[in-house]
């Protein structure tokens, strides 16, 4: 089991490269501190606008190499047994979620924001999160959901999450969750010095807490670096299986393209 | 694109180019090799999450075999590298290198792929 879990933080740990590289960075905090503290107003101009177009920039985590509880390390040892790394949800266009998505595959994070709401978009898998400001929420979903029920407030310039109504994701060398998840995200603008040009990154601190399966927190910084010259690109995660299942039918579709 | 732009953009996805692609183990392939193929595209599926590839290559006595690249990065990530989907459409000749499927010798990894200008584009590392 360790081994498979040190593979898995293992891409982690590649990560770690662009996180020394953004660390070598100068943090220049430009943040606004002047709206008021722990508050459940929606974002007004002294908050900071997460809109646009931004791109994952590593992260850190602490530990490591989460403790599971006895039942988590019972159910690891038989989804080891029986599952590879190669049995990859992600390849069968599994959102990863909540709390995965925050720190992302490599493609464009699009955001909206809204004094009511927060729409995310991440290209990859084709994601979608709705977080709503406290003072504008919609009741609880019926269905907990990959991206779960989220509601933020301010503390300042911090713009607090809290995440509940989580489905699991009972991926035991994939950083699994129980729907007894909850996720806690301290957001905020910092700037950074980027070639020289003053450049923004979202810096998002999380606290992952599941007792069901870690017998501690998970504490994660997660970066996303904006990048307004990148084009969001479709995703579509099905062709593959689509093609194979013309392939097992021994099917082929006409090629419109080859037309005159 | 500027050419200093797309140089920055170029290093910054390089940089994290391996954990990109690895959002599944690559233990079913033998990464420790890069075997080069230099053939003509015969298939070419520029999909997510991972492309494919299918290269017509010439044996040594002039008979030709297809060579299956069944994954290789995501379509998303090369173009941003910069590699042009005409570069690389059925007709057209490139050097690929690839990492055998374990348990399938006939089936790769596609690693790099080299158009005739030199212009490389890598799936995983640099």
């Amino acid at each position: 089991m360790m081994r498979n879990i040190r593979e898995g933080f293992g891409v982690l740990m590649k990560s770690a490269s662009t996180i020394a590289l953004a660390a070598a960075l100068i943090a220049v905090c430009g943040c606004d501190r002047s709206g008021p503290a722990a508050t459940a107003v929606a974002a007004t101009p002294q908050h900071p606008d997460f809109s646009g177009i931004w791109f994952p920039a590593g992260r850190q985590q602490d530990p490591q190499r989460p403790e599971f509880t006895p039942g988590a390390a019972a159910a690891a040892a038989e989804y080891e047994k029986a599952f590879t790394l190669d049995d990859d949800p992600g390849r069968y266009c599994q959102w990863p979620g909540m709390p995965r998505a925050v720190w992302g595959a490599p493609f464009t994070v699009e955001i909206q924001q809204r004094p009511q709401d927060l729409t995310i978009y991440w290209e990859g898998y084709g994601m979608y999160r709705k977080i709503f400001m406290a003072d504008s929420a919609p009741p609880v979903p019926p269905l907990p959901s990959a991206m779960g029920y989220s509601v933020a407030h301010w503390e300042g310039d911090t713009l607090v999450v809290d995440t509940t109504n989580l489905k699991q994701y009972p991926y035991m060398t994939r950083q699994a969750t129980s729907s007894a998840a909850h996720v806690v995200e301290r957001i905020r603008l910092e700037e950074r010095e980027v070639d020289g040009k003053k450049t923004k990154f979202i810096v998002n601190e999380l606290v992952v807490t599941d007792p069901k399966v870690y017998t501690a927190p998970i504490k994660i910084t997660a970066t996303l670096r904006h990048r307004p010259d990148l084009q969001p690109l479709e995703y579509t995660c099905t062709d593959a299986l689509w093609d194979d299942y013309l392939t097992e039918r021994g099917l082929s579709l006409p090629d419109l393209d080859a037309l005159p | 694109m500027n050419k200093r732009l797309k140089g920055l953009l170029v290093a910054a996805l390089a940089a994290i180019a391996l954990p990109a692609a690895a959002h599944h183990s690559f233990a079913i392939y033998d990464m420790t090799q890069n075997i080069e193929f230099d053939g003509v595209v015969e298939t070419l599926k520029m999909r997510n999450p991972h492309m494919a590839m299918t290269l017509t290559v010439a044996n040594p006595d002039g008979t030709k075999k297809t060579i299956n690249f069944v994954e290789g990065a995501p379509a998303n990530m090369i173009v941003r590298l910069g590699l042009n989907p005409a570069d690389v459409a059925p007709g057209k000749p490139i050097k690929a290198i690839g990492a055998p499927r374990k348990d399938d010798p006939n089936a790769y990894f596609l690693k790099a792929i080299i158009l005739p200008d030199g212009h490389r584009y890598n799936a995983v590392g640099p």
